[in-house]
Parts: C-alpha cells; sequence; structure tokens
C-alpha cells in the first residue's frame, strides 16, 4: 500500500517565496506545483519546479569533506560532521586568540531567509566582517530608504489595499516579471500592470514588457543619476510637484531645487543618450498620473555612483508625494512575530566590532554593518588582511565580486576557508573543509519574504542526501561550539524563539503556513500618524522626509544628489574608449537561472546552453561576427568569451554579457570560471564613496569574433 | 464544447514556467518539450521584442488526423486531438505535416534520462509508473486532458478550477494563458477573443487552431498628449 500525501512549503529557489504543493509518494516526489491558497495564488516559476531535478542530482554534496592535497586540487576526504565543526571552531577561535574576533569573516550568499543566522552568527562570536553580496545588490536602497523611513524598506504598492494601484509605474534597471528578486514577486507586479494606466520602462534593452510600454528609455549604462535628476528638474520647475507634500513632509526642498538646475532636459539628454522630449514625457506623467511606483533594479547598485542615483530617485518619489500613499512606494508593517531580523539585532554591534569592519573607514554607509568585500580581497592580496579565517555559506563570492583574477589569488591567502554548499562549484574547490546543505525542500525553516509582510513556513518534504544538514542546524550547531550562550537546543527551539512575539510554536506556524500583514491591517501616510513620531512626521533628525539629507553631510558626503559618470565611459576615458569603444554591461539575467546557480540542472540548462552577449545587428556585422558566432569581450582586466546573439533591442555602442556564469560541468577547481565569467573583465578600483559598489554594469570593452 | 486557450502576448514574461510544469505533470523525458518558447524579435528604430508560448493547437482541421496510417491520432468530442501511443508505429508523417511543428518523435537517444549514466532519479522512476512514455512514437500537448476529465468527473469547470485545468495555465505568474470552452460565448475565453481581437497563427493553413494569441499594450492611455 503505497501512502501519498501532499506537503505544503514555500519555494526559496530565488528570493521569492512562492507557496508550493508538493507531493510524496513512498518519500519520493512524484509532483510540484504552486498552492492556489498562498498569496502567490499557485503560480511557480520553472526554477522552483526543476527543484525535482535539483534534489535528485547525482553531484550533490552528501559528507562533509575535509581537504588533503593542495588547496584546490581537488583531494578530498569524507569527515563526521563533529569533526568538521570542532575543526571549523578551533580554527576560530585560535584566530581569536591571536588577532582578534574580527579576523572571523562570515560570508553569505543573497539573501534568501538566510541572512538572519549570518549575521547573528558572526555577531555571537564578536565579529561584524560579514562579507555579502548586499552592497551590490539592495543593501544600499535599504539603507538610503533608512534616512527616510526609519526600518529602511519602500517597496512599491502592487497590492491595492488602500484601494488604488498605481497609476504610473516605472520599472528602472529591473526586470522583475522574471525575477521576483530583492523586492516584490512577478505575479504581483504582472497583474498590478492590469491597472497601470502608463508603464515606464528605464532599460538598455529592450524587453517583451518595455516593447507594449507607454514609454521606453533607452538608456546608456551608468547615467541613471543624471536621468532622475533631470526629471526632478522637469517636475519642479513646471511647478507639477506635490506641493502639499514638499511643503509640509519634506526637508530641502530649495537646495534640492537649485542643485537640479544644471540638469536641464537637453542635457540629461545628452549624457544619457535619451531625447529630451522623452525625458520630458516620462517626468510629466510620473508627476501628474499618481499615485506611482517607481521598481529599482539591483543594476543601479552595481553602479559606482549607486548611493547618490538611488537618493536622486527616492527624491523623485517624494517630490511627487508617491510615498505611503496607496498605490505607490510604502514601508510596510510587519506580522506579530516582529522583523525576524531582530534575531540578529538584539545581539548589539560593540565599538571594537564596528572598528574591526573591513572598509568601514572609507564606505562609511555599506561598511557599517558588513565587510565591504573588495576591501577584504584587496587586504588579502596585499598580505596585510584582517580577515584570516573565512566561513561562507552559500554563495559563489570568488565568481561575483569584481575582478576575478585577484580574487582567486586573495582566495588563496586565506588561513582558512570552510564553505557550506549543495554542490562543489569554485567556491567549495577553494575551501580547506566543505560542508553538505540541504535544499528548501529538505528542511524545516522561516522564510522571510522581502517586503516584510510576510513570513512564510518551509516544511521538509523529503530527507536530504547523505548526511546533508539545513543550513540553519549548521547555524546553530557551529554557533554553540564557538558561542554557546547565544544558540539553541535545536534547531525546533530557535525556530520557536523567532516566532514567541506572535505567540506561536514552530508546530502551529508550520501547519498554518504563513503569517502576514495584508489588506486592511496595513497603514497608510504613517507619516501623518504617531507611528513614525508623535504628531506625525518622519524618524528623521528633522523629522522630515529629508531630500537634503542632514545625516550623509554629517558624514561628510554630499548631502544633495549629483551625476557621476562610471569610472569608464566614453566620456570619462576617451583615451581608453578609443581602445576599447562599446560599452559594456554585465546584467543580462536569464529566467531559468539565479545569479550563479542552476546551469547544472538538466531542464533549466535545456533553455540556453551558453552564456550570450547580447550585441546590435550592425555592431556585429562591423565586427563580422554573426549570430551564434562565439565572440571574445575584453576590457582592461581580460577577456572571457560568451556566444554572440545578434538583437536589435540593444543600443548599437552597448553590449550586455550575461552575468555569474561558470561550467559546472567542467573539471575543478574552476569549472570554467575565467572561461565567460564577465567578473573576469570588471574593475574593483572604482566604488561608490557610500557603499563601495563597483561598477559591475557600466564599463568599457571590445568585442571580436573567436577564431 | 470545444476546450481552446488564449494566451496573452500582453503579459508572457518569457519565464519558461509553462514548459517546466508541463514537464513535470507529464514526467517528460530529457528532450521533450511539448509547450515551447518562440522569440520573436524585430528590428527598425522600435525594436519589438514578443514570445509565443507555443503547444498543440488542437487543430478542429488537423492534418495530423489526416495523415496518420494507423488512426493513432485521433480528435475526442470536445476538440482535443490526442495520440493513442499503443498504435502509433513512429511513422512520423504527422511531424512532417504539422504546420506549426509541434510534434516530437520520441526517440531512444532522447530518453537518456535527466543524468546520464546515473541511475534514475525517485521522479524519474515514479514517472515510468505514473506516466510511461513509448519509445518509438510521437507525443504533443494533450491539454491535459488527464486533468480535464479526472476535473469534470468530479464536476469541476476546466478553466475555472484548478484540478480540471492545465498545468500550465496554473502555473503561469504572469496570467498569461487562459484555458476554457470556445462554443460558450460566455466564456472567458471566447469573451477575450471577441473584446481583444484574438486571432489564430498562420490561418492561411485553414486548420482553425483551438489555440488563439491577443496582443496589445500595456495600460489604458498613452502619454503622448
Amino acid at each position: 500500500m503505497s501512502e501519498r500525501k501532499i506537503i505544503k512549503t514555500t519555494c526559496k529557489s530565488c528570493h521569492g517565496g512562492c507557496g508550493v504543493l508538493v507531493t510524496v509518494e513512498d518519500g519520493a516526489i512524484t509532483h510540484i506545483e504552486g498552492n492556489p491558497d498562498t498569496p502567490t495564488w499557485g503560480t511557480m516559476c520553472s526554477k522552483g519546479l526543476s527543484s525535482i531535478q535539483h534534489i535528485n542530482h547525482p553531484d550533490r554534496l552528501k559528507y562533509p569533506l575535509k581537504r588533503t592535497g593542495e588547496r584546490g586540487e581537488g583531494k578530498w576526504q569524507r569527515i563526521s560532521w563533529d569533526e568538521a565543526l570542532d575543526t571549523i571552531a578551533d580554527k576560530m577561535k585560535e584566530s581569536i586568540e591571536k588577532y582578534g574576533p574580527s579576523s572571523i569573516a562570515v560570508s553569505q550568499g543573497t539573501g534568501r531567509g538566510y541572512n538572519r543566522y549570518t549575521h547573528r552568527l558572526a555577531r555571537s562570536i564578536g565579529t561584524a566582517n560579514i562579507i555579502t553580496p548586499g552592497y551590490i545588490c539592495h543593501s544600499p536602497r535599504i539603507g538610503l530608504y533608512g534616512l527616510v523611513t526609519g526600518y529602511g524598506r519602500l517597496y512599491c504598492d502592487y497590492h491595492g489595499w488602500g484601494g488604488e494601484f498605481p497609476k504610473t509605474q516605472i520599472s528602472w534597471a529591473k526586470q522583475l516579471e522574471i525575477s521576483s528578486a530583492d523586492a516584490e514577486m512577478a505575479v504581483w507586479y504582472l497583474n498590478s500592470l492590469r491597472h497601470v494606466k502608463n508603464l515606464i520602462v528605464v532599460d538598455p534593452r529592450e524587453t517583451a514588457l518595455s516593447s507594449r510600454a507607454a514609454l521606453w528609455l533607452q538608456i546608456r549604462p551608468g547615467t541613471d543619476a543624471a536621468l532622475a535628476l533631470g526629471m526632478i528638474n522637469i517636475i519642479i520647475n513646471e511647478e507639477l510637484y506635490d506641493k502639499d507634500f514638499v511643503e509640509n513632509w519634506t526637508y530641502g526642498f530649495d537646495k534640492l531645487k537649485e542643485r537640479v538646475q544644471e540638469y536641464t532636459p537637453e542635457r540629461v539628454a545628452e549624457i544619457t543618450w535619451l531625447s529630451a522630449e522623452d525625458i520630458i514625457k516620462a517626468a510629466r506623467a510620473f508627476a501628474v498620473d499618481t499615485p506611482g511606483c517607481i521598481q529599482i533594479g539591483s543594476s543601479l547598485e552595481r553602479q559606482a555612483n549607486c548611493g547618490q542615483t538611488l537618493r536622486a530617485i527616492i527624491c523623485l518619489m517624494a517630490i511627487t508625494g508617491n510615498i505611503e500613499r496607496p498605490g505607490s512606494m510604502m514601508s510596510w508593517m510587519v506580522p506579530d512575530t516582529g522583523l525576524l531580523e531582530d534575531f540578529f539585532f538584539e545581539i548589539p554591534l560593540t565599538d571594537e566590532m564596528r572598528k574591526g569592519i573591513v572598509g568601514s573607514d572609507v564606505h562609511k554607509m555599506g561598511a557599517a554593518r558588513t565587510a565591504h568585500s573588495d576591501s577584504v580581497i584587496k587586504q588579502l592580496l596585499n598580505g596585510d588582511s584582517v580577515v584570516k579565517v573565512w566561513f561562507s555559506v552559500g554563495g559563489q563570492q570568488i565568481l561575483h565580486l569584481a575582478n576575478t583574477n585577484e580574487v582567486i589569488p586573495a582566495m588563496l591567502n586565506l588561513d582558512f576557508l570552510a564553505h557550506v554548499d549543495q554542490f562543489m562549484g569554485p567556491m567549495a574547490e577553494h575551501a580547506d573543509i566543505v560542508l553538505p546543505a540541504a535544499h528548501w525542500l529538505e528542511m524545516d525553516d522561516i522564510y522571510n519574504m522581502h517586503p516584510r509582510f510576510m513570513i512564510e513556513a518551509i516544511n521538509k518534504t523529503v530527507d536530504p542526501p547523505g548526511e546533508a544538514w539545513p543550513d540553519n542546524k549548521i547555524f546553530n550547531e557551529l554557533g554553540k561550539r564557538v558561542a554557546p550562550q547565544y544558540w539553541f537546543e535545536n534547531v525546533e527551539a530557535m525556530l520557536d524563539y523567532q516566532l514567541r512575539k506572535a505567540s506561536l510554536t514552530w508546530q502551529e506556524f508550520s501547519q498554518k503556513g504563513f503569517l502576514a500583514k495584508m489588506g486592511e491591517d496595513q497603514i497608510y501616510y504613517k507619516y501623518k500618524t504617531d507611528y513614525w513620531r508623535e504628531g506625525g512626521g518622519f524618524p528623521t533628525p528633522t523629522g522630515k522626509l529629508e531630500l537634503f539629507s542632514t545625516v550623509l553631510e554629517s558624514m561628510g558626503y554630499d548631502a544633495l544628489p549629483y551625476f557621476q559618470e562610471p569610472g569608464e565611459s566614453p566620456y570619462s576615458t576617451p583615451e581608453l574608449a578609443r581602445e576599447y569603444p562599446l560599452v559594456l554591461s554585465t546584467g543580462y539575467r536569464q529566467p531559468f537561472y539565479f545569479l550563479s546557480q542552476y546551469r547544472n540542472i538538466p531542464w533549466l540548462r535545456s533553455f540556453q546552453k551558453d552564456p550570450i552577449v547580447q550585441i546590435h545587428p550592425e555592431t556585429a556585422r562591423k565586427l563580422g561576427i554573426e549570430d551564434g558566432d562565439w565572440a571574445w569581450i575584453e576590457s582592461p582586466r581580460g577577456r572571457i568569451k560568451q556566444k554572440a546573439r545578434l538583437f536589435p533591442g540593444i543600443h548599437p555602442g552597448v553590449v550586455m554579457a550575461t552575468a555569474n556564469c561558470f561550467y559546472p560541468e567542467e573539471p575543478g577547481p574552476l569549472h570554467g570560471l575565467l572561461t565567460s565569467n564577465p567578473n573576469v573583465l570588471t574593475s574593483n578600483e572604482h566604488c561608490d564613496p557610500m557603499y563601495g559598489s563597483p561598477d559591475l554594469t557600466a564599463l568599457l570593452c571590445k568585442v571580436y569574433k573567436v577564431e | 464544447m470545444r476546450w481552446g486557450m488564449v494566451v496573452d502576448l500582453t503579459s508572457c514574461a518569457r519565464c519558461y514556467a509553462c514548459i517546466a510544469a508541463c514537464r513535470i505533470e507529464h514526467f517528460l523525458p530529457m528532450g521533450m518539450s511539448w509547450p515551447r518558447l518562440m522569440a520573436l524579435e524585430t528590428g527598425g528604430d522600435r525594436p519589438v521584442v514578443s514570445t509565443y508560448s507555443v503547444r498543440c493547437n488542437q487543430c478542429q482541421e488537423a492534418l495530423c488526423i489526416e495523415v496518420c496510417p494507423t488512426g493513432a491520432t485521433q480528435q475526442r468530442a470536445d476538440g482535443i486531438v490526442w495520440v493513442d501511443q499503443d498504435m502509433c508505429v513512429g511513422c512520423r508523417y504527422c511531424i512532417i505535416a504539422c504546420p506549426y511543428q509541434n510534434r516530437t518523435f520520441l526517440s531512444r537517444d532522447k530518453d537518456k534520462g535527466f543524468f546520464p549514466g546515473e541511475s534514475l532519479t525517485d521522479f524519474e522512476k515514479a514517472g515510468k509508473i505514473l506516466y510511461a512514455h513509448q519509445v518509438g512514437t510521437t507525443e504533443k500537448c494533450n491539454f491535459c486532458a488527464e486533468r480535464i476529465d479526472a476535473g469534470l468527473a468530479r464536476g469541476l469547470r476546466p478553466g475555472t478550477d484548478r484540478e480540471a485545468t492545465p498545468a500550465c495555465v496554473n502555473t503561469c505568474p504572469a496570467r498569461a494563458l487562459t484555458f476554457g470552452d470556445l462554443d460558450d460565448p460566455n466564456s472567458e475565453v471566447a469573451g477575450l477573443i471577441r473584446e481583444r481581437e484574438g486571432f489564430q497563427l498562420h490561418p492561411e493553413y485553414d486548420t482553425d487552431p483551438s489555440i488563439y494569441f491577443i496582443d496589445g499594450k500595456i495600460g489604458y492611455a498613452d502619454t503622448s498628449d
């Protein structure tokens, strides 16, 4: 008699958090589909669905391993969890004794519901050298929104809970429709487009949605701040701004007005390669057809002018009154559990931890509670590294950090590297100890959705392969060895603890599936209430939404947004542009891959085997490149090859390379890491003053055919 | 009663979810895809990027039925065209005849397993029992006839009730796929075709597909004023 059950869980194949129904028969998964009784309405994408292949992949890591040969030589020996964790704990303790707690780095990949464990582990052992991709993905937004909204999150109101959907939407350097990443869910965004009047897409490339949008602004990569400032110029000078909001609830309007005068539509058109008419059209639509929202893509955070670009866009939201109004930018209230990040906030950063953060002296916003990754790499290369021992959980820093040819030798200079993963990828190959991780179908955990109005239960459906463990158990068991007072008897006790404020146990929450504040539970116009401040206002030093940021001023940054050319561009480095005449952006993503993941999943790889570089047909013709040819892309740092895709929807002066690619099937330790990964081309020299974000999406290159 | 589908090109985000859902629903072997995405990209000053999510059109005048020498390809009263795998001899005339190229021959080399050289995964093993594929025959989309039939038997409505609706329609995050009865003027599909000028692919072939496409601009007004 076969046993068949349907288990409700939550997908974390990307940032999303789609509700899932998993059919398990006799211990094997026979079906996966979306759960219609969740806020994602039963929809799921190719990544989550293909988890069926992922979990049974023969290359899954099954046992803890320790290196027996040279680092990167690929010689491993199976060890027990006790030996592995004891070794890591001993290395940490040794390093703390010799160099202090800041010599320990804890790193993670993109934040998919486990950030709070990474941060808690780091803080519990006394270090804030947390290495995350946050500074090139989402953290700058959170930090800068934090200057105006206190806790630091503004999201597009796609939900209509306040009775209105956005009338004008700007999708800025973002393809939320295929990503569900770092802000909202594709399914909600796509639904909101049924109610929109004007969709404005800012993207160097045509997309399926921009083809049908009211306006497509084919911007030159790296010039987004100029566009935002130009739009502000038009809105202020044409007096289209929200006078009531600006007068009563903002600070520094006159200074902003003065600043934007230099960004006339004509000048901005020259900078951005857009037409002045289109810039004016976009500005008027956003100011007149309110409410509106702006979906910001992390490509803007992969530019060395990221801080001021985001500041400009936030000012654009503010002067049009698109803050806290139904259908605009919202700071959602969290469920009754409180913010799950309290799990690490409850261990405060000490002055010693702050002082020990690598890069904190320079990048005061980005390296305030996490390390500046590129500075860590530079220090490791120079032999004066603060970081000696690196505990890495998921993520492939070796792949996603700028200038791979510096990153690899830097990693080899570590005293000790332990890495947690599901597969033996390039990061694991360079480690001293590798720990096998469970998939989301194989674990119990609480998923913390990015907009933070909802948490969801990840319920275990099948056993992990071999001795693989869920991340939360790995953190807890290592935590118990290095800082026992902060860790828990077992995972269930740890989950109970995180749910305590909602008076729920893990068992109860697991049954319930999700906990959310939606619909009438959300409060709009919080600045008109006592929510943030007695008598109304924003939780800033002036009590107003600061167009002129007094906080940034006190930190020594320009308090008003400005545009700065990328470190390499036809205008900032015209000499270089003679040899490297094309603008290179490395932001190309595919809906079936997530960052560096899933190129080893057969169903997903079947959609696109080789990494693609998009190039305009005219440009390609001049270079003698035909569709499907392999092409070299070369920058001053090195060269890679990708398959040329002749694409009429890209500017003839721009090429778009596929990000984060390696070839899992190729031999280690590099697995083709240097063959096609665009970070071989990117520079870690020119970084954003506030956040340290390097120019990943706006560089120069030349392209030629692979002979 | 004639089951049909409307694909909204305004919404489709070319995410490939429909394909993945179908592969799971029918335990498709590697190398087999019933739905596909076809990219359309035009040049010019204002290039248009579009994606046609295509699958067997369930034609009312189906050329595949006409050419099938064994009677394996048949049409049901509800319009669904299906292949009786036990009758198919693998001659592949239908593949040549289908003007939309929506049929695939399952050859032995297409069924090497998810991970060639490795043992079958649990999911593949389950598929051998729950949805066996016959090597040497031709396959195509069947509008998830199993779901429709099982759903109808329970009194559910295809296109409205999830358990009676094709898997690709259910999973689509863009809600770009709509399913229902083309013969019922009050159905959602009939309404969409009527109000948004639904069109069939290659009407010049006189095959009368049961899949319609709609397209248009996003937004209820433009900004040109």
